[in-house]
């Protein structure tokens, strides 16, 4: 199973960025800032500033990464999904609805809140700005390699008619006794197409051999050590 | 490509515990749904919801612990290499409101990976998965998921456990946003007003034909065909024009490799609220044109069971094809037009190979699974 990485975006604890604009790989240790619509889309956006802080960082990385592959705009809906690693989902945004819920007996339970209590709000935000009408889901398993995201990816390519797939992580930092350490909050991810690139120039073909996967002829071990490959690669 | 069975289910809903009594319940046209006394809710604009019989918590823990126990005595003892894939959209979020509501620390266990772990410790599977949250159609891209699995020889043996609460949380905020009927759901009924919610635990066991047959399971059903879309129009709000639902529904009639007119039934997702349930029709018309085959949907009588929704419909959807039979739709004595003459409150003899089942979610998402029965 094979997948051509054409474009990376995030926002983390070293910032927003994409992959054609940075020369370190960005999953960093640190706190995170939270983007505002200025620093995602030129054009007012309405929305943006009503979502949540989990969404907001996940829709900005899925927009800075659609933008380094050149794949931003649209005038059709397309075949790409989205495929998002998250360890904490939108728990933060929970607890923010909760403390709307609990006092007067949910007389003041906050709809807008509500509306972002389910970790996959966001990719329906990025698919109706996108246009991206493949599958879209969240999932949680345990895993430290950050990897897991692709392996789903390259196999939802391979066996579905999606051209391409969004894939990466998505966490804010977890609330005060939760975070298991070793953590980087923010959201990265990755464009993966069927085809390279037609736009801008790709950063290299990524391979499921069984369990392995593989980039530019190594064995990749983790996600931070797969993009600093990328952009290593793009020189 | 693996063909893949269904080999086991199991259920505990606002019917019972197991596919007997649920089937049996919804073949009399009974209605899970009752008065809610779990916890107060006389500040919302329902009072009512399909909650499964005595269903207590442990101390500490979540109710989702005993859907689990109850759920793991009927599944019975799994292959050992089985996969296990989970599809809950909130967890434990009884144990996460109860901890917040004494302003208590908040337990590691609140999380999914923690769940995760019970989950296949339960089981005795070695696996300990993942969770998948795709909102409603949580466990539809489940099975989906672990179809493809087994379909591409990536797996022999796929357990999906789906299970959502009746929890406060979810219904006042289903409340918040004017989503809940005052009065039991009707789906797909001119009258509908909403949703009622609902809770379910289930398992289905998915496994290589050549499998099942070697482990002397004998087959429910096939999974024929599946497919996922996303409306790219509203976070919670579908597309009028059912663009999601009609790609999903063409996906999985392309893999199961069968046109439209060989489907002989359809568990549409019919949640009740006005929107939804026009998109359906106005979906599946799109696809199924003058061959639309009869349609039923069970939140009438099961609520809207969230995340394990289309699991426990794909475990009904199992015997509909045994028996060449669909469930009445509680709810609906009066379709909406674009239904009329495919919908009855009274079960419907069914002619076919296939059953079509989807469900569709926050996020824009949409998913389908087609079944196809054993000779």
């Amino acid at each position: 199973m094979k997948g051509w990485i054409n474009g990376i975006g995030w926002v983390t604890a070293a910032g927003c960025g994409n992959g054609r604009n940075a020369e370190q790989q960005p999953l960093c240790p640190g706190s995170l800032e939270i983007p505002k619509r200025k620093q995602v889309f030129e054009k007012p956006d309405m929305r943006f500033g009503r979502l949540d802080e989990f969404s907001r960082i996940g829709l900005a990385a899925l927009a800075f990464c659609l933008r380094d592959a050149g794949e931003e705009s649209w005038s059709e809906k397309r075949p790409i999904g989205i495929i998002a690693a998250s360890r904490y989902g939108c728990l933060q945004t929970d607890l923010a609805y909760l403390r709307t819920m609990l006092p007067e007996q949910g007389k003041l339970a906050s709809p807008n809140l509500f509306a972002y209590t389910l970790p996959n709000s966001f990719l329906g935000e990025a698919a109706l700005r996108f246009g991206l009408a493949g599958n879209t889901l969240v999932f949680n398993q345990e895993d430290e390699s950050g990897l897991s995201p692709l392996r789903f990816a390259l196999e939802e390519l391979a066996w579905s008619e999606q051209q391409a797939m969004l894939a990466g992580i998505c966490d804010l930092a977890p609330p005060q006794g939760l975070s298991r350490g070793g953590e980087y909050p923010g959201s990265l991810f990755l464009l993966l197409g069927k085809e390279p690139s037609a736009v801008f120039p790709g950063y290299g073909e990524l391979e499921l051999r069984g369990n392995e996967m593989v980039f530019a002829g190594a064995a990749v071990t983790d996600l931070p050590t797969l993009v600093a490959s990328c952009l290593a690669a793009k020189k | 490509m693996n063909r893949v069975v269904i080999s086991r289910v199991a259920t505990v809903t606002a019917l019972g515990d197991g596919l007997e009594p649920l089937w049996q319940g919804l073949l009399a046209g009974r209605s899970g749904i009752a008065p809610l006394t779990r916890f107060g809710c006389e500040n919302y604009i329902s009072q009512q919801a399909a909650c499964i019989a005595d269903l207590q918590a442990p101390a500490k823990g979540s109710l989702l612990d005993t859907i689990l126990e109850r759920i793991a005595v009927q599944i019975g003892d799994l292959p050992n290499d089985c996969r296990l894939l989970v599809a809950s959209t909130k967890g434990e979020i009884d144990r996460l409101t109860t901890v917040c509501r004494q302003e208590a620390a908040i337990p590691p266990a609140v999380l999914f990976e923690p769940l995760l772990e019970k989950i296949a410790r339960r089981f005795s599977l070695p696996d300990r998965g993942c969770n998948i949250n795709a909102a409603c159609a949580s466990s539809t891209i489940a099975l989906a998921r672990a179809a493809a699995l087994i379909a591409a020889g990536q797996a022999e043996a796929v357990l999906v456990y789906a299970a959502d609460l009746v929890s406060e949380f979810v219904f006042s905020g289903f409340s918040a946003l004017q989503a809940l009927s005052a009065e039991p759901c009707r789906p797909f009924d001119r009258q509908r007003k909403g949703l009622t919610l609902g809770e379910a635990g289930v398992a289905v066991l998915l496994m290589n034909e050549e499998r099942a047959k070697l482990s002397a399971e004998s087959p429910l059903a096939y999974v024929a065909g599946w497919g996922a879309a996303n409306d790219a129009h509203h976070v919670t709000a579908p597309a009028r024009d059912g663009c999601g639902l009609i790609l999903a529904c063409r996906q999985a009639l392309a893999k199961a490799e069968i046109a439209a007119d060989q489907v002989a039934a359809i568990n549409a997702h019919g949640t009740g609220t006005v929107y939804n349930d026009a998109m359906e029709l106005t979906a599946f018309n799109a696809v199924f044109g003058a061959q639309l085959p009869p349609l039923h949907g069970v939140k009438g009588s099961l609520g809207h069971c969230l995340g394990a929704a289309g699991g426990v419909e794909v475990a009904i959807a199992c015997r509909a094809l045994q028996q060449q039979l669909i469930p009445g739709t509680v709810g609906c004595p009066d379709a909406e037009e674009a239904g009329q003459g495919r919908l009855n409150t009274a079960p419907q003899k069914v002619s076919g190979d296939y059953l079509l089942c989807s469900n569709s979610g926050f996020g824009g998402i949409n998913a389908v699974v087609i079944l196809q029965g054993v000779a």
